[in-house]
């Protein structure tokens, strides 16, 4: 499946339609540009189409929990409010004249400009995201070139479709190709059509990109990250811990933002021991509460644990004496502080992280780090929220929040509108 | 294992009377498996079983253990050992006794007869998957050149070629060999995987090759549809294309099923169902209990037969979801009842964001 110029095609039209792409991208770049106003205003009439229930059955197919909250932070996503929020803090101001009184250097014009034609290689695993991709790329002015992930279900082409219904400008700044990653070649292909490259995901995708982008085009990686949450008081804090478990229990751990870990401002064993025992309870119930509604997921959760079960009747899985187990959940201490992938799954790592050593430790990880929960007291909140900065965190949240999208965010760090553009100079004409 | 035996050469493989025989067959190999293997013996310890009454009473081992150790018979002599494809990375290996293997043979001659598979008229064979290798022990590759002796072979020539560094599918070479087959007066057979046989048709059609084959020519599919599940196409615009391509009516396409946890040989009926044979049961279980459930619901395929002596493989749980129809919903004729796969269980190794951190990080310490 294809989708350009606003149509659909199939795919053994590919070699056809890309044969003049590169005349069709300069008549664009040469002969338009695009407002973001014209992006906010195709936007809004997609958001009254998600309101009145135009994309419910294809919403109701994805594999998100709460439908309705779904909808309602893609809805806050596309908002005026938020794109013009964006484009303002992202982007700075977009067109002034410098005014230096040196008396040595001239005045100079600075504009912020579109890189032009970027290409979006998404990942599956946050529905939606391929659109998000697609949306930031036109706010910034681009032309996009989108490639599906596999997972896709229909809804990314679905929703483009209707964009450019609503904005028929819009049909010659998208197009959508679902070549699968192993044609290498048609990815190549499409690469070389780009200014930048904006990919999300595996390593195994960032490395592919790396190898096969032409040189001189601008790589935007949104790669792979970790999270933990950071406890230094869980005594006074249990309605931060019942937060904190439902938020396990809804990721089950498979975002970037999920936690994996949880640390304890300890030094000693028997406090981690002592976490735990006031923890699982709040897991146990969270995981009772977002059992999955998928069949296939089910019966997948069901197989690993009917498994692991007789893994260990027959001496092949060794279940360590410092687990502890709960209903569809487990808690397992270990003795070393780095932070680690879990087993996912509502399956936690607890361990041990003195105040004094966070940073030493967490810069184990730096470059992968990316948002820590904070269950402490008030008193220790900014001291804490330092020292985590420091060692490389980019985000840090209250513990039931760390999957939360807030308005107004940076993404890993960064402002992605920002990554789509250049500043460019021109001198005045006096 | 006389029961065994007696199972294996009851004549009709679809008669619905043998849930006796069945019964004791499968009580013969569990009390083998139970004194011949260890590991076998510590999973009914652990799941409480001592002395099941009927199959659905047996410990059910998913293929995910087979994966994870090797698990065998002691004391029976293993003839031949197969793995399976390890579409997800990982490999199981089975071993086969001499006796199993011979019931083996039985079972594909009978069954074979249901749509006349054998023939004296000889064949060119277009394997759709891959060519032996010293190196390939996968029961695929096995029982695809296994369906090449239905016939007398004129030809044989495989999709997947064995380069320097793994196997590569050469889609031109082929082609044009089953043009040059077109043209024959023996009828060509292709076999092998559903996801490269339709790909195959499907480049044609975009080439604009259209061919009749000569009279007799059959599509026979087997092995799953592998990594390409994305691709997986309803089965009538298979049909229609393989028309369209190679004018090979639907009647002279046969899918097979069947893994190498479960050698049982699952021949579709005319209808394209995939009813049990004499030699099997099934049973579908409930994702969250495994407790079995009532035909018509959908839940994970638990697949029970005597079959093999050698490796503990008497009741098995696969990764597919499907369902179970009683024989009388399908109007071919046969009574038992029929088994359709509806997808397979969530990915286990979902790859996520962290996940792949992790990797990057650890690749970083080493």
């Amino acid at each position: 499946m294809i989708f350009f110029d606003g149509e659909i095609y199939e795919n053994n039209m590919r070699d056809k339609l890309l044969a003049d792409f590169e005349s069709r991208i300069c008549d664009t770049l040469s002969i338009e540009s695009l407002s973001a106003e014209r992006v906010i205003l195709a936007a809004e009439k997609i958001i009254a189409d998600i309101e009145n229930g135009a994309f419910d059955d294809i919403i109701s197919e994805l594999n998100v929990d709460n439908t309705d909250h779904y909808k309602r932070l893609i809805i806050a996503n596309l908002s005026r409010e938020n794109l013009e929020y964006r484009l303002k803090t992202e982007l700075g101001d977009t067109d002034f004249t410098t005014d230096f009184k040196n008396g040595i250097t001239p005045k100079i014009r600075v504009m912020t400009k579109p890189l032009g034609v970027l290409f979006h290689i998404a990942a599956g695993n946050a529905e939606g995201l391929p659109v998000m991709s697609v949306a930031e790329g036109l706010l910034a002015g681009n032309i996009n070139i989108l490639k599906l992930p596999s997972a896709d279900k229909g809804l990314s082409v679905k929703i483009v479709k209707r964009l450019c219904e609503y904005e028929p400008l819009l049909s010659h700044y998208i197009y959508v190709f679902d070549t699968p990653s192993s044609d290498v070649r048609t990815i190549q292909t499409l690469a070389g059509f780009a200014d930048g490259i904006v990919v999300w995901g595996g390593t195994e995708a960032v490395k592919a990109v790396r190898s096969l982008a032409p040189p001189g085009v601008k790589l935007i990686e949104w790669g792979h990250k970790l999270s933990f949450c950071y406890v230094s008081d869980y005594v006074n804090h249990t309605d931060e811990l019942s937060a904190l478990a439902e938020h396990i229990a809804s990721t089950k751990q498979l975002l970037c933002s999920s936690c994996q870990t949880v640390f304890i401002d300890t030094d000693g064993k028997k406090e981690l021991i002592c976490f735990c025992e006031i923890f699982l309870p709040y897991l146990e119930a969270a995981v009772g509460k977002h059992k999955s509604t998928s069949i296939g997921t089910r019966a997948r959760d069901t197989i690993i644990s009917y498994t692991a079960s007789l893994e260990e009747a027959i001496g092949i899985r060794q279940i360590s004496p410092d687990t502890l187990s709960g209903k569809g959940c487990s808690l397992i201490i270990k003795d070393d502080s780095e932070l680690e992938l879990s087993p996912m799954m509502c399956n936690v790592l607890v361990k041990r992280l003195p105040k004094k050593d966070i940073v030493h430790t967490l810069r184990n990880a730096k470059g992968f780090l990316q948002t820590a929960g904070l269950i402490c007291n008030e008193s220790e909140r900014e001291r804490l929220t330092d020292l985590l900065l420091s060692a490389g965190v980019t985000r840090i949240t209250r513990a039931g929040n760390m999957s939360a999208y807030f308005s107004g965010e940076s993404h890993d760090g960064e402002h992605p509108l920002s990554r789509y553009t250049r500043k460019v100079n021109i001198e005045p004409n006096y | 294992m006389k029961y065994r035996r007696q199972l294996f050469s009851v004549k009709d493989p679809y008669c619905d009377n043998s849930d006796e025989l069945f019964t004791k067959a499968v009580k013969e190999n569990f009390s083998y498996c139970v004194s011949h293997c260890n590991d076998y013996r510590r999973i009914c310890e652990k799941l409480g079983i001592s002395s099941p009454a009927d199959a659905s009473e047996l410990p059910v081992i998913p293929t995910l253990l087979f994966k994870k150790k090797q698990m065998l018979n002691t004391g029976c002599i293993p003839l031949i050992k197969a793995t399976s494809s390890g579409t997800s990375g990982r490999k199981s290996t089975i071993a086969f006794d001499l006796g199993g293997l011979l019931c083996g043979l039985k079972m594909v001659m009978r069954i074979s007869k249901l749509r006349s598979l054998l023939s004296p008229v000889p064949c060119h064979y277009i394997i759709m998957g891959y060519k032996p290798h010293k190196g390939n022990k996968t029961a695929v590759t096995k029982t695809a050149f296994g369906a090449t002796l239905f016939t007398p072979a004129l030809s044989r020539n495989y999709i997947l070629t064995y380069k320097k560094d793994g196997y590569y599918p050469d889609f031109d070479r082929i082609i044009e060999l089953i043009v040059r087959h077109s043209r024959s007066r023996f009828p060509t057979r292709f076999m092998g995987f559903p996801a490269y046989t339709y790909f195959l048709l499907r480049i044609m059609d975009e080439r604009k090759i259209y061919l009749k084959m000569p009279k007799g020519s059959r599509i026979m599919l087997g092995g799953g549809w592998k990594q390409f599940y994305a691709e997986q196409t309803d089965k009538n615009s298979f049909y229609r294309l393989a028309e369209k391509v190679l004018g090979i009516k639907e009647n002279d396409i046969i899918e097979f099923f069947g893994a190498v946890e479960h050698p049982i040989l699952y021949c579709d009926c005319k209808e394209h169902h995939f009813h049990v044979p004499v030699y099997s049961r099934v049973i579908i279980r409930d994702v969250d209990t495994l407790k079995p459930l009532k035909n018509g619901k959908t839940g994970l395929v638990n697949l029970i037969t005597p079959m093999v002596k050698a490796t503990p493989v008497l009741s098995v749980m696969t990764d597919d979801l499907g369902i179970l129809h009683d024989g009388s919903e399908c109007s071919c004729g046969l009574e038992t009842p029929f088994l359709e796969i509806v997808g397979r269980v969530a990915p286990e190794d979902i790859k996520t964001c962290a996940a792949g951190a992790e990797e990057i990080i650890k690749g970083l310490n080493v």
